[in-house]
């Protein structure tokens, strides 16, 4: 009997014990030290190796911190921890986030400003960023992002099938959607397969990228105020989505070409032109095939371009430690002073002392395209849209069918704006 | 056992009465301390979250703490007039009616054709089985490949009998089947093996008192084999409905709820206008009126059980 009792006694102990350990797990844990930065980004591929390259060669300089990067897989699962957190106020010192997300970000106070004067300390200036992209980093009248690029939609074509085809010099000099089309129907003829690569099925950025570029072009807008109607040019949006639509008939360029197919295809010299982000470029290169790349013609009338930037964000926390802050600053300034090696992966380095050096200007393709940021256009300034945000699904959904030829462009585009209203209807969530 | 003299004596029967509620007391509360893990768990992770849910419903809540506050039932009356919330419950009847059928029917066949006694049986089990285990990314990972309107192994085999490519994730006419397939694959096995064992728990006699009825094979499946599996198909029944119902990480990765909202079901809608639109109120809203729907049906299912097993 006495025997039984004492094992329960044991197991009661045991018990209790397992229940503290639980208990005991959930606290945080240690606080961090002064010096550690911790840097939040969603940067993979090449993307991410040429970051962690720059946030090793900053560790490296002895500048007396240690920033440590945590990557997070691209798009909602970023946008929404980042969110999270800094609602939380347990944000990271410092974050990449996309220009396109600080007017669904800022409003709701979870971003703070960088500080002028600050900046001036470690030397950036607005004279020092495009002025669009200034621009674009601002909200309230307040700065509350450090562009580090511009990554726009370009037009990619293989030069030996230009050369072939004879359409070098039209392919600079083109200004109206039939040349276009003139175009890659010879590139079509040379390469035996399709004139055009693009890739969208299932990826409503891509769709949305191509459409937005064209559509500015005819010199349209896109307002979006919550609590209001949503301004758009239903005109224009048809003549675009037509004119889309009219390419992709599986003869000048696949129906329902997927980003992995579109790709490939390019690479594989059975297409002669590619529709894509600057950040394609890498792939291209390593696979060492004839490319040039050039901003997106202006097809009708007005320069335009679809473009976003990453950004560097001062994610909102609840005990800023000012010397930790004071880092950041550095760091940043740090990484944009060493951005040309970010412009290797394609994209358009923000600071303009880069971007007018001769290193960067000896980049080619990247610096035949470098003249977009005077122009370039980011996503309508709401709280939904950016990159990887829902806004690109739902034009994905009201349109994908449109792209695809069996739907009528007029009908897509009101479901869209339908969808719009929706959103604007709704009480603004930040 | 004492007796005092001033004190009325206490009988044999009460000290033991005392001694067991005493014993009884105190295995209560080992009980308790042994339950104490998982209903700390429980309530911090289920029951605090649910009611707070609940209250937030009530609330204009959204991720950035903007737009606090009561708002009554603003939240229910947005779902209700949704159409989106709507399409969304929707598509989820429909892929559960979808997968609930085959999954039920063809798990049976499957079962009996292992059951047959072929050769090699423990291959069979396990390759219908074996899908199960893997998890939703990479099962995912194999179809949206399978899938791929250009480069996928579906569209290639089609073509070499001549047949035109389908866009099947892209095309909203056959979106849903996708799904549907892919879940079919992924998670046959379960019932599968539960079908197994409770075929192979069929006694032996009434097999032999038919066959000596004169009763063929057909006519055992289905006097015998079917009313034996009963309790089987009522709990697999079940257990499928509810987890059709909550549908969201095949959906979320292989079509994230396109073409055209075509597969999105109810639980990535709760997801998307939570997370990434940011309204928690709104979307607990929503989660409230599909945990009744949810309630409503698992007790429908309870009383028809009942029903069957008293009668």
């Amino acid at each position: 009997m006495s025997d039984q009792l004492s094992r329960r006694g044991l197991l009661k102990a045991a018990a209790a014990l397992a229940g503290s350990g639980l208990l005991v797990g959930c606290a945080p844990g240690a606080s961090r030290s002064a010096t550690d930065l911790s840097y939040w980004h969603l940067l993979t591929g090449g993307d991410g190796t040429v970051m962690a390259g720059l946030v090793d060669a900053v560790n490296a300089a002895n500048l007396g911190f240690h920033a440590t990067q945590t990557v997070l897989a691209w798009g909602p699962p970023y946008y929404t921890k980042l969110a999270m957190a800094s609602a939380g106020g347990r944000a990271p010192d410092v974050a990449i986030m996309h220009a396109s997300r600080i007017a669904g970000y800022a409003p709701g106070g979870l971003l703070e400003p960088w500080d002028l004067d600050l900046l001036a300390e470690v030397g950036l200036h607005e004279s020092d960023f495009p002025a669009r992209v200034w621009e674009k980093c601002q909200y309230d009248g307040k700065l509350y992002a450090i562009a580090l690029d511009t990554h726009p939609f370009v037009l990619y074509y293989n030069t030996e099938h230009a050369e072939r085809a004879g359409v070098t010099d039209a392919l600079h000099s083109m200004k109206s959607p039939e040349e276009f089309t003139e175009i890659a129907a010879k590139l079509q003829k040379v390469t035996g397969k399709h004139g055009l690569s693009y890739g969208y099925l299932g990826d409503g950025s891509q769709m949305w990228r191509l459409f937005y570029t064209f559509y500015r072009q005819t010199g349209a807008d896109m307002k979006l105020v919550p609590g209001q109607k949503a301004q758009v040019d239903k005109d224009a949006a048809v003549k675009t989505l037509t004119f889309i639509q009219s390419l992709l008939n599986d003869t000048i360029a696949s129906r329902s070409g997927d980003g992995g197919t579109a790709t490939s295809e390019f690479l594989h010299g059975e297409s002669g032109m590619f529709l894509g982000g600057v950040w394609e470029l890498p792939v291209l290169k390593d696979a060492k095939m004839p490319v040039d790349a050039l901003p997106i013609p202006t097809l009708f009338g007005t320069q335009a371009a679809y473009a976003d930037s990453h950004t560097f964000v001062l994610p909102r926390q609840s005990k800023v430690s000012p010397e930790r802050r004071k880092h950041v600053y550095t760091m940043v300034a740090e990484i944009l002073k060493r951005s040309v090696k970010w412009a290797g992966g394609g994209h358009i380095p923000a600071y303009q002392p880069v971007a007018h050096s001769a290193e960067y200007q000896a980049l080619k393709p990247q610096s035949n395209y470098a003249g977009i940021p005077a122009y370039v256009n980011y996503d309508p300034d709401v709280w939904f849209t950016g990159a990887g945000s829902d806004f690109q699904n739902y034009f994905a959904e009201n349109v994908q069918n449109v792209f695809l030829g069996s739907g009528d462009p007029a009908a897509g585009f009101d479901g869209f704006v339908a969808r719009l209203n929706k959103l604007l209807d709704r009480p603004q969530p930040v | 056992m004492s007796t005092a003299i001033d004190t009325p004596p206490v009988t044999a029967e009460e000290v033991t009465a005392q001694g067991k509620a005493r014993a009884k007391r105190g295995e209560t509360l080992t009980g308790w301390a042994f339950a104490a893990p998982f209903a700390v768990l429980f309530v911090l992770f289920l029951v605090v979250p649910a009611v707070y849910g609940l209250y937030l419903s009530f609330t204009g809540e959204t991720l950035t703490g903007a737009g606090s506050g009561l708002v009554g039932f603003a939240n229910y009356g947005e779902a209700l007039r949704d159409p989106d919330m709507w399409k969304s419950l929707g598509n989820t009847l429909w892929f559960t009616v979808l997968s609930t059928v085959p999954l039920i029917v063809l798990s049976l066949a499957l079962a009996l054709l292992v059951n047959l006694g072929l050769p090699g049986r423990w291959l069979w089990r396990l390759s219908f089985f074996l899908p199960y285990l893997l998890a939703s990314t990479v099962v995912v990972m194999f179809w949206s490949w399978m899938y791929n309107p250009t480069l996928g192994l579906i569209n290639g085999v089609l073509a070499k009998f001549g047949a035109a490519p389908v866009a099947w994730l892209q095309d909203p006419k056959v979106a849903m089947v996708s799904v549907v397939i892919t879940t079919l694959w992924w998670t046959i096995g379960f019932n599968f093996l539960l079908y197994l064992a409770a075929l192979q728990n069929i006694p032996e006699q009434q097999f032999e008192a038919a066959a000596i009825d004169g009763a063929g094979k057909w006519r055992q499946l289905f006097s015998i084999v079917i009313p034996q599996l009963t309790p089987t198909t009522a709990l697999l029944v079940t257990l499928q409905v509810l987890a059709s119902l909550k549908v969201f990480d095949q959906i979320y990765m292989l079509t994230n709820g396109g073409p055209a909202g075509k597969t999105r079901s109810i639980v990535e809608y709760i997801y998307e206008s939570g997370f990434t639109g940011y309204r928690f109120g709104f979307s607990s809203a929503i989660s409230y009126l599909f945990f009744v729907l949810i309630v409503l049906v698992a007790l429908a299912q309870y009383k028809i059980i009942n029903r069957r097993s008293a009668a």
